[in-house]
């Protein structure tokens, strides 16, 4: 949809004289002003404002209506959306009201000291009296306007015009869609009856936020894609009305080639990964040359140091072998001097050295290590005292004996973990023998029933560590859903924390907080702790071991297994073991196209509990004042559709087969769409704004301080002239 | 101001000559602005509709009544026709693989999808 704000500075103002009126169209979508008696509004914008930061200067500047997006990157936007003076279709923001009026004028072209012209100005159905008021105040008092004849309904404008055009009749129905609201509004010759008029709060907004918010949860990956101008853009291109919405879905629901006519398929630009290529033969052969060479390098490099460490250990053995001798050749008296020039305190020293040195080289040298048998043979005089009763042994023995039995039950209790786990292996061994038998008997039994098992295992896994990371796991996508705290449901494990932190808390009425007196009390932080789920935890391991063994298993014998990835967070991430296709980056608008402009007919949808269009005018039809047959028919006969949210494909034909459905069988039901259903309310503003009659339906400055607030509550002004 | 910015104009200027009172006077820098205005529920509590007569249109009593029509059900993922609803979850499903969705759906989607229907709980 192209951009269709007209902004450009208008320089013929001073044309104009003073008594050329101002019209204004104050939409909730858009903001018309021009000139009386003209075809086209001058200036055309959205009816929002911004007031961001200048990035480098700092300084907030008000930018109004919609721009350029490139031009807003010198600015910071980010603190200030977009906003609208508007909530619902009635004006409340007076100050942003006045930046748009501001915007408006200007690019009008007024210059002088003040508006010098008379204003017309559009407001919605049944106006409450304090918009009006202050609607007045603004123009009069920040303006200078001379006189307003404001406050005149856009859909009566649309339908004078349109009327004019010869399109419908005096007597009708002006079913008006908006931008937040939907009218019904009768006329009877001419005029419009506002005590049959009908509103329902559905609008253009709902339509296009249905459709954004289905979208961004079907494809939370390209929600930063899915800007709100981008949607409505959408919506205006590719949403439509079917003629009925069961009939409609159920050709979706089959598949039928039909649907898949009317899906519309949405493709993102995208960039393919670039494929690696393949190594080549040679290159494959090199590298697997060079691992080689390095693995020699680092065998050899080991090699020469455990050589050069089993020649020092020999070195060291034959010097002491030979103190050893020496010692021997020693006389007695002469020992404490030999041993003090050698350095070791004593002969049992030098041999214990000898004895570690010769173990050392024998492990180098890869033979086996025999502390167990020097064990056992010790082990007899070592245990001497632990057998001897108590009141035998002297203090010093009593001492000797506690070390003893210490000794001993860890050396046995060592023994025993080594004994429990040569069973454990022969145990493994003889299941996987037993595996191996059953495999070459009957492979495809097996495959299956292993595959079986690891669908279960991994299914319990996974829902394990959902319920853990339930709610805790929002990806910083969704920043849409407002809040961390609302929204998520508890898990029993955070309920459960939660009431108790409640009960402790929970004033008694007493005033005085006695928790924490009592030493129990605390235990509740225990109880609570997040570390203290020992026995999920316990089995959770368990599961996952033996996950991990039956998938080993599988990727072993099965060519056609592909483990599961690890993917804990939202099952909308596809699994990254694939790159990234073209499909990926398609967004597929299929029953969306028309669920979301059913809200128009059935607001249910969106939980907005009133009645849609079609019912609509039967509603307003019955609250007619004056009840007769020849009005109704004459009313049904010239049913016209206007307002910017009425211009979807197939909605004339849905409206008249609602009211057929609602009207006595065989009235006359013509229903016809305006000439241009969102500039015809400023067109039917200017011809009656241009029409001679007009001064007298306007209120100055003085009519209004004069006869106040309550005359302003009375004042309508006749729209046929 | 970079060039093409005040080329463009799309920012306001502060003083425009046919004003009479200046945004910069009425509304001074520092103020809490904007606060006061009160939103459409204040202003229509404000205008004691109910001491006009009833017969008068005002802004509350053209507001359309419910529908008459019953609520049509439709699938809160796919948009198909409904018939079977998740006590557990609180969402209309069409079939069983939209039901599979459904349970393995993150919570906070769950609520998202809810709150479309404007049937999630908010917590205040």
């Amino acid at each position: 949809m192209p951009f269709i704000s007209k902004i450009e500075r208008q320089t013929d103002y001073s044309q104009f004289d003073s008594t050329v009126p101002i019209v204004i169209d104050n939409g909730g979508s858009y903001f018309r002003i021009g000139w009386a008696g003209e075809d086209e509004p001058r200036v055309i914008f959205r009816n929002i404002v911004q007031r961001p930061r200048h990035k480098t200067t700092g300084e907030t500047v008000t930018v109004v209506g919609d721009h350029n997006p490139a031009l807003l990157r010198y600015f910071d936007c980010t603190r200030s959306g977009p906003r609208s003076a508007f909530d619902g279709n009635v004006v409340y923001q007076f100050e942003i009201m006045e930046y748009i009026l501001d915007f408006g004028f200007d690019r009008l072209g007024a210059d002088q000291s003040q508006i010098d012209h008379p204003v017309l100005i559009t407001e919605c159905a049944c106006n409450p009296i304090q918009s009006r008021c202050r609607m007045a105040e603004l123009l009069f008092e920040s303006y200078g306007v001379p006189s307003i004849a404001a406050f005149g309904v856009d859909a009566a404008f649309s339908y004078k015009y349109n009327q004019q055009l010869g399109i419908c009749n005096s007597d009708g129905l002006a079913i008006c869609s908006g931008f937040m609201t939907s009218h019904a509004i009768p006329f009877i010759n001419g005029e419009p009856a506002y005590e049959a008029c009908c509103r329902t709060n559905v609008g253009g907004y709902h339509v296009t936020d249905y459709l954004k918010q289905l979208l961004s949860l079907k494809y939370p990956h390209h929600i930063s894609k899915l800007t709100w101008e981008k949607v409505e853009d959408l919506k205006m291109e590719h949403c439509y009305i079917a003629p009925d919405y069961t009939s409609e879905v159920r050709i979706f629901q089959k598949g039928a080639k039909e649907a898949e006519e009317k899906t519309r398929c949405w493709q993102l630009p995208w960039t393919p990964a670039p494929a690696e290529e393949q190594p080549s033969e040679e290159e494959l052969a090199r590298k697997a040359a060079l691992k080689e060479r390095q693995g020699q390098r680092l065998r050899e490099m080991a090699e020469a140091k455990r050589s050069s460490r089993i020649n020092e250990l020999e070195n060291d053995i034959r010097g002491l072998e030979f103190l050893l001798k020496q010692l021997k050749q020693v006389e007695e008296n002469n020992v404490p001097a030999f041993l003090r020039e050698t350095g070791y305190a004593s002969k049992q020293e030098i041999e214990s050295n000898l004895a570690k040195a010769i173990q050392s080289l024998r492990k180098a040298k890869g033979e086996q290590v025999e502390t167990e048998e020097k064990m056992d043979a010790s082990m007899a005089d070592k245990y001497n005292l632990v057998n001897v009763p108590d009141d035998v042994l002297t203090p010093e023995q009593l001492k000797e004996k506690r070390k003893q039995l210490f000794l001993k039950s860890t050396t046995e209790a060592r023994q025993r973990a080594k004994q429990k786990r040569i069973e454990e292996e022969l145990e493994r061994e003889k299941q996987m023998k037993m595996e191996e038998e059953k495999r070459l008997e009957n492979p495809e039994r097996y495959l299956e029933d292993l595959r079986a098992k690891y669908r279960e295992l991994s299914e319990k896994v996974e829902q394990r560590k959902r319920l853990k990371t339930n709610g805790n796991n929002t990806n910083g996508n969704q920043n849409g859903s407002g809040g961390v705290g609302r929204g998520e449901r508890l898990n029993a494990a955070q309920r459960e924390r939660m009431r108790l932190l409640t009960t402790a808390a929970f004033d008694r009425g007493k005033g005085e907080d006695t928790f924490g007196i009592k030493d129990e009390d605390w235990q509740l932080y225990k109880l609570m702790s997040r570390d203290n789920d020992d026995e999920e935890d316990e089995k959770s391991n368990e599961d996952e071991a033996d996950l991990a063994r039956v998938s080993s298993r599988l990727r072993e014998i099965d060519p056609t297994f592909f483990p599961k990835s690890e993917s804990g967070s939202s099952t909308a991430e596809p699994p990254r073991f694939r790159p990234l296709t073209k499909e990926d980056f398609q967004l597929i608008l299929g029953v969306e196209r028309f669920r979301c402009p059913e809200v128009l007919f059935q607001p249910n949808l969106i939980g907005i509990d009133q009645s849609g269009l079609d019912e609509m005018a039967g509603v307003s039809i019955r609250r007619l004042p004056c009840k007769n047959q020849g009005l109704e028919e004459r009313i049904t006969k010239s049913i016209l559709m206007t307002g910017g949210s009425c211009q979807y494909p197939g909605m004339a034909g849905r409206l008249e087969a609602g009211i057929r459905m609602i009207r006595p069988c065989g009235t006359p039901i013509t229903v016809v769409r305006a000439s241009d259903p969102s500039l015809d309310a400023w067109r039917g503003a200017s011809v009656y704004a241009a029409a001679m009659q007009f001064p007298n339906q306007t209120f100055s400055r003085t009519d209004y301080y004069e006869k106040g607030e309550d005359w302003l509550r009375r004042y309508q002004f006749n729209y046929t002239l | 101001m970079e060039a093409e910015v005040v080329e463009a104009e799309i920012v306001l200027p502060t003083h425009l000559n046919f004003k009479r009172v200046q945004m910069y006077e009425k509304y001074p820098k520092g103020q809490a602005r904007g606060r006061h205005w009160k939103h459409l529920k204040q202003i229509i509590q404000a205008e004691n509709y109910q001491n006009y007569p009833p017969d008068e249109p005002n802004y509350v009593n053209i507001e359309s009544p419910p529908p008459m029509h019953p609520c049509k059900r439709i699938c809160d993922i796919t948009g198909f026709e409904a018939p079977y609803f998740d006590p557990r979850t609180k969402l209309r499903y069409a079939n069983a693989e939209v039901f599979k969705v459904i349970r393995s759906l993150p919570n906070d989607y769950v609520q998202r999808y809810l709150a479309l229907r404007n049937a999630a709980v908010v917590l205040k």
